[in-house]
C-alpha cells in the first residue's frame, strides 16, 4: 500500500507517543504504583480501581500532545 | 485427548504421508476448542493455535521494510549460538537442512568443512530473497516446516532458529524433522519459550483489566522447559540436550518493545488474538511497564528465553545405557567405602 492511508497516519501520530509519554513521568509513575500495589496485596484488580491517576495521566498526555500539535 | 486417540487409531503417524497426516490433525483441533492463555503452555495444547498464513504476511510484510536489518539483533544472536553448537559437534555434515531459516542466520558462521550442502526453508519467500550471503551452496525452498517436502532419511544435520514457536504441531513437527533425517543424524534448534517476554504480557494483562474490565492474550502461548524434554522424546529422539538462555533486551518503553517485535516479524499471530489495543490500555500499560520493570536509567527490560535443543537419531553407533542386570558393583557398597585405599569391589 503506496501513500497516505489510514494505517500510514495511524503509526505517524503512534511514533510521537514515546517522546509525550516521556512528559509525564509523575503521574504515570502514580498510575503504575497504583496498579502494581494490587499484585502484593490482597486487593483484586477491578476494573476503574484507578481511575483518578490515570484520568491523571491521561489528561497530562492529552495536554502534551496539543502543545506538541501546536 | 484427541491427539491420543488418533495415535491408537494410526500407531505409526510417521509412515503416514505427513501432509494427509495434518489434514487429520487440523480437522480435529476445530472440534477442540482450546483457548490457550497467555502464560507458558505446552506446545500441544489446541493444535491449531496459530494462523500460518498470517505469519507468512507479518514476516513478508517485516522483510518489505526499509530498515528491515534494525531489527535482526536478536535472530543474529541465536543464529550465531546454534552454530556454535553445530561446531561443538566434531563432524562434517554432507547434507544440512535449515528449517524456516528466513534470511539464513546460522550458515553464515558455519565453513564449507562443517556443512558441505545447505537446503534453506521458509514459508516467507521475501525473506528467503534477503537471504545473507554464506560460503556454502544453499538451495531455498519455499516450505511450511509442518509440512517438510523430503523423503526419509535425506539430511545429516537439521537447524532451526527462532521458529519452532509459531508451529502448531509441535510434536508433529519434531516427528517430520526425526523422519527426515538419517540414523545418526543430528537437530539442533533454538527457541523462545518458557517466560519469554512475560513483562509485556502482564503489562498488558494488568493495564486491560483495570481499563476494560477482562483481558485477552497478546503474547503467543510459549512451550515451558520441562516440556521441551518430554516432546523430543517422543518424537524418538535420543541423547538429548535442553539448556535454556535468557536474553535481556532493554528498550525505552513499550512502544519500542511492540514496534520491534513487529519488525522482527515476531508479531502474535494466534487465532485467539484481539485485533485491536485500546489507546487507554496502551498508556495504562507504558505506565505498569516503566512502573513495575524500569531500570533505573528509565529503561525497560524484555526478556527472552531461548530454549536450546539437541537431539539424535538412533543409530547401533551411539552409546547406550548398559543392561539390567549387567551391573559388577553394587551401590549398597558405597558405604563400606571409608578411604580411597580401601575400596575392595566384590
Amino acid at each position: 500500500m503506496s501513500g497516505s492511508n489510514v494505517w500510514s497516519r495511524s503509526r505517524e501520530k503512534m511514533r510521537l507517543f514515546p517522546e509525550l509519554f516521556a512528559q509525564c513521568t509523575m503521574e504515570a509513575t502514580a498510575y503504575g504504583k497504583c496498579v502494581a500495589a494490587t499484585t502484593t496485596s490482597r486487593q483484586e484488580l477491578k476494573k476503574d480501581l484507578c481511575v483518578k491517576e490515570f484520568e491523571a495521566l491521561k489528561t497530562c498526555f492529552v495536554n502534551a500532545a496539543k502543545k506538541k500539535g501546536r | 485427548m484427541i491427539l491420543r486417540v488418533l495415535q491408537r487409531l494410526n500407531p505409526d503417524p510417521a509412515a503416514v504421508c505427513g501432509s494427509s497426516w495434518c489434514r487429520i490433525l487440523s480437522t480435529c483441533s476445530r472440534v477442540l476448542q482450546q483457548r490457550t492463555g497467555p502464560g507458558s503452555g505446552s506446545g500441544r495444547v489446541g493444535m491449531n493455535v496459530f494462523n500460518r498464513e498470517m505469519k507468512r504476511r507479518q514476516k513478508d510484510w517485516s522483510s518489505s521494510l526499509t530498515d528491515w536489518g534494525q531489527y535482526d539483533y536478536l535472530r543474529e544472536e541465536v543464529g550465531s549460538h546454534v552454530a556454535d553448537r553445530v561446531y561443538d559437534v566434531a563432524r562434517t555434515f554432507p547434507l544440512a537442512l535449515d528449517i524456516s531459516g528466513g534470511r539464513s542466520y546460522i550458515a553464515e558462521h558455519l565453513s564449507k568443512d562443517i556443512v558441505e550442502r545447505l537446503f534453506l526453508t521458509d514459508i516467507s519467500e521475501k525473506s528467503l530473497k534477503q537471504r545473507r550471503q554464506s560460503e556454502i551452496p544453499t538451495k531455498c525452498i519455499l516450505a511450511d516446516e509442518e509440512f517438510l517436502p523430503f523423503k526419509e532419511n535425506t539430511f545429516d544435520l537439521v537447524v532451526s532458529s527462532m521458529s519452532l514457536h509459531w508451529i502448531n504441531d509441535l510434536p508433529g513437527a519434531l516427528r517430520q524433522i526425526h523422519q527426515v533425517l538419517k540414523p545418526d543424524g543430528v537437530f539442533i534448534g533454538a527457541m523462545a519459550g518458557g517466560e519469554t517476554l512475560y513483562e509485556l504480557r502482564c503489562s498488558l494483562q494488568l493495564a486491560e483489566t483495570e481499563r476494560e474490565g477482562g483481558f485477552s492474550p497478546h503474547v503467543s502461548p510459549y512451550t515451558a522447559v520441562t516440556d521441551l524434554g518430554n516432546l523430543l522424546g517422543q518424537a524418538g529422539f535420543s541423547m538429548l540436550t535442553v539448556d535454556i538462555d535468557e536474553v535481556q533486551v532493554h528498550y525505552p518503553g513499550i512502544m519500542e518493545v511492540m514496534r520491534d517485535l513487529q519488525g522482527m516479524g515476531e508479531s502474535n499471530c494466534a487465532w485467539n488474538r484481539r485485533s485491536m489495543l485500546h489507546r487507554d490500555t496502551i498508556l495504562a500499560a507504558a505506565a505498569i511497564y516503566k512502573e513495575m520493570y524500569g531500570a533505573e536509567d528509565g529503561s525497560v527490560p524484555a526478556t527472552f528465553d531461548i530454549l536450546y535443543m539437541i537431539g539424535w537419531k538412533p543409530h547401533e553407533s551411539q552409546a547406550k545405557p548398559a543392561k539390567r542386570g549387567s551391573a559388577t558393583v553394587s551401590f549398597g557398597d558405597l558405604s563400606k567405602i571409608s578411604q580411597p585405599t580401601n575400596t575392595d569391589k566384590t
